[in-house]
């Protein structure tokens, strides 16, 4: 039936890991067609129970992702390895911080990208969320770094181990 | 789409540019076509799709008492036709003209 299906796919994405080396080359305005059912995951990384249950959906995944991850970003690439300048921009503001700093890489999900943008009502990537808070896009997160904002933001997060 | 026809006479800057002047009364509005500096990228090239990329300066008085996610938020929605037809990414700086004041004193965000 199409919701156990879905379900295995969005368990897919809830599942695996935030953030990851993607082996593609640079696509700045336009998606990689890759799928979340990757054929480079190991059995050992596969979905296990966790989000079992009805119900789920993208925009649950991304409530979680949210509200798990004090500082939450959904960019074009990886941190070490954006694929935007925007993206690459914005991690490199917040690496200012010692903070733990978690992301998506939209470039690898369409679906994901197309939820984000639905969730936050805004249209383009990276998008920064901060203690579930939507904050912006690299401009706004380059401006609040600026005006110590951002400081202020994050001075309770904890650092990263 | 009849935004297609508008595409072969007005550039998208200039529309980019109309759409934001009339909305938002700017006094000072700087649009800036930097798509060249993303033209190495895979998806752009050989795309018809040339103006993708733009640097947008605005200061408008519409903007006083906003948040910045506010500000670009206005923005995005009156560009939503460019965006929905190949506009990829904006860089925008939006300000009142109180904060372009020497002496600037800006709200704190709600």
């Amino acid at each position: 039936m199409a919701t156990s299906l879905s379900n295995m796919f969005l368990k897919g994405i809830a599942n695996r890991s935030l953030s990851r080396p993607l082996n593609g080359l640079f696509y700045c305005t336009r998606y990689s067609t890759s799928m979340s059912n990757d054929s480079d995951t190991h059995d050992d990384f596969k979905p296990a129970n966790k989000l079992d249950g009805s119900g789920i959906s993208l925009t649950n995944v991304i409530e979680q992702d949210v509200k798990d991850n004090p500082v939450m970003i959904y960019m074009k690439g990886v941190p070490d390895f954006p694929q935007c300048g925007f993206s690459s921009l914005a991690v490199r503001v917040l690496k200012h911080y010692d903070v733990p700093i978690s992301a998506r890489n939209i470039l690898e999900d369409v679906e994901l990208k197309n939820a984000v943008k639905a969730f936050s009502n805004w249209p383009t990537f990276p998008q920064v969320f901060i203690k579930g808070e939507f904050i912006g896009g690299s401009d706004i997160v380059l401006n609040m770094h600026q005006t110590g904002e951002l400081k202020e933001k994050l001075k309770d997060v904890t650092s990263k181990q | 789409m009849s935004s297609r026809g508008a595409a072969a006479v007005l550039s998208r800057a200039s529309r980019i540019r109309s759409k934001l002047q009339s909305a938002l009364e700017a006094t000072v509005l700087e649009v800036d076509d930097v798509s060249h500096q993303h033209a190495g990228h895979a998806a752009v090239r050989g795309s018809s799709d040339m103006e993708t990329h733009f640097n947008v300066k605005i200061v408008s008085p519409k903007f006083e008492g906003q948040s910045l996610v506010k500000r670009h938020r206005i923005v995005y929605d009156l560009l939503a036709d460019e965006l929905q037809s190949g506009l990829h990414a904006l860089s925008i700086v939006a300000k009142t003209p109180r904060e372009t004041n020497p002496n600037p004193n800006p709200n704190p965000a709600d």
